[in-house]
């Protein structure tokens, strides 16, 4: 996959008047890769992908895709593809004109555009509703003729705008991997933007996160899990979310002395400046919950929440610290627990910059 | 007593009355007219049995006489030429001001808005209005096309029996371009963004995207338009008496106003009547278009 790159940004801005969407945005995406865009609304996920599909103009950078500069090309000459949101199928179109749109715009004869339209049907399960309109159809469904409507065109890449939004949740599980599944059958270059970690980190090769504009770290899904380079990507990735605990670093340098009540010293594996001002990140499924006072952080629980595979702790105090433990647990609500984490599992964030230490 | 009462402040008392009420409008104010004209189409009526219904039966001699009458195919060329004339060019005019508004510039709501002074604006105004500008000599029209070169001499539009129909024609575009603008506006605002976005991905141009995208879509609302603009235009009458009175010569005379003239300038109400009548099949098909266009809405 050394090729050249399907997509290239190179600092890439964009401005709504004084409002500042996109700041010095890089991005490479190699040909067949699956690429998240992931961040809480408001962050210009969704402006980068519009921006790559050429529905929003950029103000500066250069835009690539396939070797070719992009900017101002307009959206029809730059052979992308793009599943919306709202399906944006043609409601007065039958599935199979849908399907055929690009196709007939294009003059391709009409046997062959037929042709193409049943293969695309075929792949995606759409073969008994080409004859339908899409208000007869139901979400998943409208969702699949949005897809076939991308690959009939074969495009230089896929551009998903949060498309699985609509459905509810068991769909979205089963079409989070028939989407994957397509990307890799295909071998095709999608961009996905999503405000749900959990579908970045599942389908994507490679998760940007992103938050006011600029990318706050990139990588492979688990190495954005692993060794988040900022607060909020901690934060951000990972479900149930990390603890964060202020606090500072100890005289020795190797422990981290925190605001919370319960606990001396956490030793954190690494060297760090003493008297310097941190915030501790703890996952909660890093946490080891044990029932009594032995543990480096013993704090009552509050609550206990069971799914059966999983149980919930959250200790009383502040800041509330929530734990998972697979399986069941005998701790009870008023219980008092004892805490270990492992120090080359706790994360330590500066105060300040917010970026990890 | 009790339950009667209650039924009709909840129950289907009420419901009788309501649909009652409204009935009663429609018969009394719409059906009694309308058979009583239809009933006059086929009556002797003159200035003696006026005030009494029944009058000598006539069979079809009312409608063989408006046929026969020599300006009848004048009248009935006149009023094609003005009904299409205008539908045409209210709609075509209006269309492309409602897409021009479409794109966002500084105003474009306000100024739209300040459009609508032209329909509501009386009709009589708007003739009078239209009446100077299209005036032979000192009308501004004139000054204006022979300052861009287009005429030599001068049109008399009023006066000039090939011109005269055209003239109101001109008038009731003007005057019906604000409604027709209107109704289009708020269907292309309709019409979702992500299908325009969605079709120019899919590598439709502009021209393609209106032809694929907002014509189909438009679909009912252009039906509602068109059908409404027939309806309109064959109620037109205030610009005739204020422009041209239907002459020279009935040159500019059409089925409306020829109507109104039978019966009240020459007061033969059976003939006046009739010629309504034939209007109302036109009409009728029109609004048989109209329902049936409104009912259709394709809506994703």
């Amino acid at each position: 996959m050394s090729a050249q790159p399907q997509i290239e940004l190179v600092g890439i801005d964009k401005h709504y008047g004084s409002f500042h969407a996109l700041k010095n945005i890089d991005l490479v995406i190699p040909k067949g890769q699956f690429v998240a865009l992931v961040g809480p609304s408001g962050c210009g996920k969704s402006t980068l992908l519009r921006s790559i599909a050429g529905l929003e103009s950029i103000t500066g950078g250069t835009m690539k895709i396939a070797g070719a500069v992009m900017n101002g090309v307009p959206p029809r000459k730059r052979d992308v593809a793009m599943v919306f949101q709202s399906y944006a199928l043609y409601p007065h179109m039958t599935v199979e004109q849908n399907l055929t749109y690009s196709l007939r715009l294009k003059r391709v004869p009409r046997a062959e555009a037929k042709k193409a339209a049943d293969e695309v049907a075929k792949t995606i399960g759409l073969q008994q509703l080409m004859h339908r309109y899409p208000r007869e159809l139901s979400g998943g469904q409208r969702q699949r003729v949005a897809m076939g409507r991308a690959i009939i065109r074969n495009p230089k890449a896929f551009l998903f705008d949060e498309p699985l939004s609509n459905l509810d949740a068991a769909l979205r599980v089963h079409m989070r991997k028939e989407i994957r599944a397509l990307h890799d059958r295909l071998g095709a270059t999608s961009v996905y933007v999503t405000h749900d970690q959990i579908e970045a980190m599942t389908m994507a090769d490679h998760v940007v996160v992103m938050r006011d504009g600029v990318i706050e770290q990139q990588g492979s899904p688990l190495e954005l899990y692993d060794t988040p380079a900022t607060r909020f990507v901690a934060g951000f990735i990972g479900s149930p979310a990390m603890n964060f605990i202020p606090g500072t670093i100890a005289a020795d340098g190797q422990h981290v002395t925190l605001e919370i009540e319960g606990v001396a010293a956490l030793p954190i594996g690494r060297n760090l400046e003493p008297g310097r001002r941190v915030t501790v990140g703890l996952r909660p499924e890093h946490i080891e919950a044990t029932p009594g006072t032995s543990g480096q952080i013993v704090l009552p629980v509050s609550v206990v929440e069971s799914t059966g595979s999983l149980t919930y702790l959250t200790t009383d105090g502040a800041p509330e610290l929530t734990v998972v433990i697979t399986g069941r647990s005998d701790i009870r609500s008023k219980d008092t627990v004892g805490l270990t984490i492992a120090p080359e599992r706790v994360h330590i964030f500066d105060a300040e910059t917010e970026r990890a230490l | 007593m009790r339950r009667i009462l209650s039924s009709i402040t909840d129950g289907k008392g009420f419901d009788l009355i309501m649909v009652g009420v409204t009935m009663l409008f429609l018969f009394a104010l719409a059906g009694v007219p309308l058979v009583y004209n239809v009933v006059m189409s086929f009556q002797q009526v003159d200035m003696f049995n006026l005030n009494t219904f029944s009058r000598p039966f006539a069979g079809f001699e009312n409608y063989v006489a408006i046929v026969s009458q020599p300006e009848f195919w004048l009248v009935i060329r006149n009023t094609a030429i003005f009904v299409f004339g205008s539908i045409a060019g209210q709609f075509i005019f209006g269309f492309a001001l409602a897409i021009f508004f479409m794109l966002s510039f500084p105003f474009a709501s306000t100024i739209r808005g300040l459009f609508l002074v032209s329909w509501v604006m009386p009709g009589l105004v708007v003739g009078a209005l239209w009446g100077w500008i299209l005036a032979g000599d000192f009308g501004v029209l004139n000054a204006i096309l022979r300052g861009l070169g287009i005429i030599d001499g001068t049109m008399f539009w009023k006066s000039d029996p090939n011109l005269s129909i055209w003239a109101v024609t001109i008038a009731n575009i003007w005057l019906g371009l604000a409604f027709n603008m209107m109704l289009l506006s708020v269907g292309l605002a309709g019409i979702p963004r992500d299908l325009y976005e969605a079709a120019e991905l899919d590598g439709a141009n502009g021209w393609q995207r209106f032809t694929t995208i907002t014509l189909p879509m438009m679909r009912s609302t252009i039906g509602a338009v068109l059908a409404l603009g027939l309806i309109y235009t064959l109620q037109q009458f205030d610009l005739f008496p204020a422009i041209t009175e239907g002459g020279p010569a009935n040159s500019s005379n059409v089925a409306q106003y020829w109507a109104w003239q039978w019966s009240f300038q020459l007061f033969d109400f059976a003939k006046g009547a009739t010629v309504s009548m034939m209007m109302l099949i036109f009409v009728l098909v029109a609004s048989i278009v109209y329902v049936r266009s409104t009912r259709h809405e394709v809506r994703g």
